[in-house]
């Protein structure tokens, strides 16, 4: 589905991997080797320095950029939601292609478990929990084939961040999204992810089905990972 | 009151400039420098343009008009540029903005007969008119700034919901212009009551009718009312283009910016 070929930005260097649709990948590593930025690759809010990207066979930049961002929906560690109610929030993306169903901000909201009365709400009148329920409905209601998320539940204390996660499990498996997660958190990689690759000075040092890789580290660095 | 203020009494002007200093030493602000290097390069730089205009005022209005408002076009557009030298191509987008204005009000004036063709009209009303404009485009340029830093996330969030750099950059152009215009609504809001403005001051002390005056001074606020607007919203719809690539992605920083600029111009 997504084939990273020898790809390279930034901290990154010759980054190559394939992700199967419905595949759910952990990237994880030590702060700094790039596991942000290589999320940011897929919705193209970076380009390649050097290698390509392929999206069903097709690079990356042959895709419309608008279609390429609706298809790749991207939460990231704060909710960063736009000044004004939880519905103007949730109308946000599809509006920009005329998409918008009115009525959909009933579904949108119980995908993440929220009530259907809370669309009038004034977003800064919200919880952090709330907040990033809100921000994760946005991204669902441009209907994304691939999900990136950057730390999604790092800003959040521990019973708001397991909630999230929560939700976050049933809509992967219900709507058969694919999946490519950023954490630091190895339990939550063990709960959400199939598959992980672990990061280390840029390049992917190694990768595998998450219980494996996490049982039986083979690299010394994933080894020290694990440890620290 | 005195016909003229003689050269004796200018020099207890230094109590006005005591009193910041005393305040900046005694709370320790560290201004006393920025306060004695203000006051005595504001001292030289009126003498020296009372003499300039006095010369200016008696040359024919087709060179001493032109001659002094480009002076006053570059000299602004450098001082704005200071607010977001960083910025790609921002020097000639604020001298453009300027020139657009300078020449648009200009051309009002003249059409409608508000003002007459002569340096000693032209030269200090457009000095007025650059000179707020100048004000307004350095506000809207670090207000820009700071903005794009501290909503960063949002325009990612917005971006990779499928915007377009300017749909992604609405709430910080209008957060930008509300900041660059909100002194100037404000100043209009309260002229004639809160203070009597600069100019009418002048024309009442220089002799003028009272009447007369606040025709000056009504030609002269509205001309920067609409020339602040119209300069802070040029810049800013100019300059928010140059944070995002070609590609619709935001640029990190202002270095990235500068990169970017120079690559695209090879």
């Amino acid at each position: 589905m997504i084939e990273f070929r020898n790809v390279s930005h930034g901290p990154l260097r010759d980054i190559s991997f394939t992700l199967q649709k419905q595949e759910r990948a952990i990237l994880f590593g030590p702060s700094g080797t790039g596991k942000s930025t290589l999320l940011f690759l897929f919705n193209r809010l970076k380009d390649p320095e050097e290698g390509e990207i392929f999206y069903n066979g097709k690079p990356l930049t042959d895709v419309p950029i608008i279609e390429l961002r609706q298809k790749f929906g991207l939460l990231l560690q704060s909710p960063n939601l736009f000044p004004g109610t939880v519905l103007d929030n949730l109308k946000y993306g599809p509006s920009l292609t005329n998409s918008w169903r009115p009525g959909r901000e009933k579904e949108l909201l119980e995908y993440v478990q929220l009530s259907p009365e809370m669309k009038d709400r004034d977003v800064d009148h919200l919880s952090g929990g709330q907040q990033q329920r809100v921000s994760l409905a946005r991204t669902l209601a441009n209907e994304p084939e691939v999900l990136l998320l950057d730390e999604p539940t790092s800003a959040l204390d521990d019973k708001t961040g397991e909630d999230i996660e929560t939700v976050l499990k049933e809509l992967i498996e219900q709507q058969g999204l694919t999946m490519v997660m950023v954490t630091h958190q190895m339990a939550q990689a063990r709960r959400l992810g199939t598959n992980g690759l672990f990061m280390n000075e840029g390049t992917i040092e190694e990768h595998g089905k998450i219980p494996e890789m996490l049982e039986q580290p083979q690299s010394k660095a994933l080894k020290e990972y694990l440890q620290g | 009151m005195s016909p003229e203020i003689s050269n004796q009494s200018l020099w207890f002007l230094i109590i006005f400039v005591v009193i910041p200093l005393s305040v900046s030493y005694f709370y320790q602000l560290g201004l006393s420098r920025n306060v004695i290097v203000a006051s005595l390069r504001g001292t030289v730089q009126l003498f020296a343009i009372g003499y300039i205009l006095t010369y200016l005022f008696d040359l024919n209005a087709y060179i001493g008009i032109p001659l002094m408002v480009t002076v006053m076009l570059v000299v602004a557009s450098f001082h704005a540029r200071k607010k977001g030298k960083e910025l790609p191509y921002v020097l000639p987008v604020i001298f453009g903005g300027l020139v657009l204005v300078e020449v648009s009000v200009l051309a009002m004036w003249l059409l409608f007969g508000m003002v007459e063709f002569i340096p000693s009209e032209v030269i200090p009303m457009s000095g007025m008119v650059i000179g707020n404009s100048m004000v307004a485009m350095g506000l809207a340029l670090e207000r820009m700034k700071s903005e794009f830093s501290e909503n960063r996330g949002r325009l990612l969030a917005a971006l990779s919901l499928g915007a377009e750099p300017k749909q992604a950059s609405t709430l910080i152009v209008q957060r930008t212009l509300n900041a660059a215009l909100i002194p100037n609504v404000d100043r209009i809001k309260t002229i004639g009551l809160v203070q009597l403005p600069g100019m009418m001051t002048g024309l009442i002390l220089g002799g003028v009718e009272p009447i007369m005056a606040i025709k000056y001074q009504l030609v002269i606020s509205l001309s920067i009312f609409s020339s602040v607007s119209l300069s802070a919203m040029f810049v800013t719809l100019i300059m928010y283009r140059h944070f995002f690539t070609e590609n619709k992605q935001l640029l990190e920083s202002e270095e990235a910016m500068l990169a970017y600029a120079s690559n695209q111009e090879k």
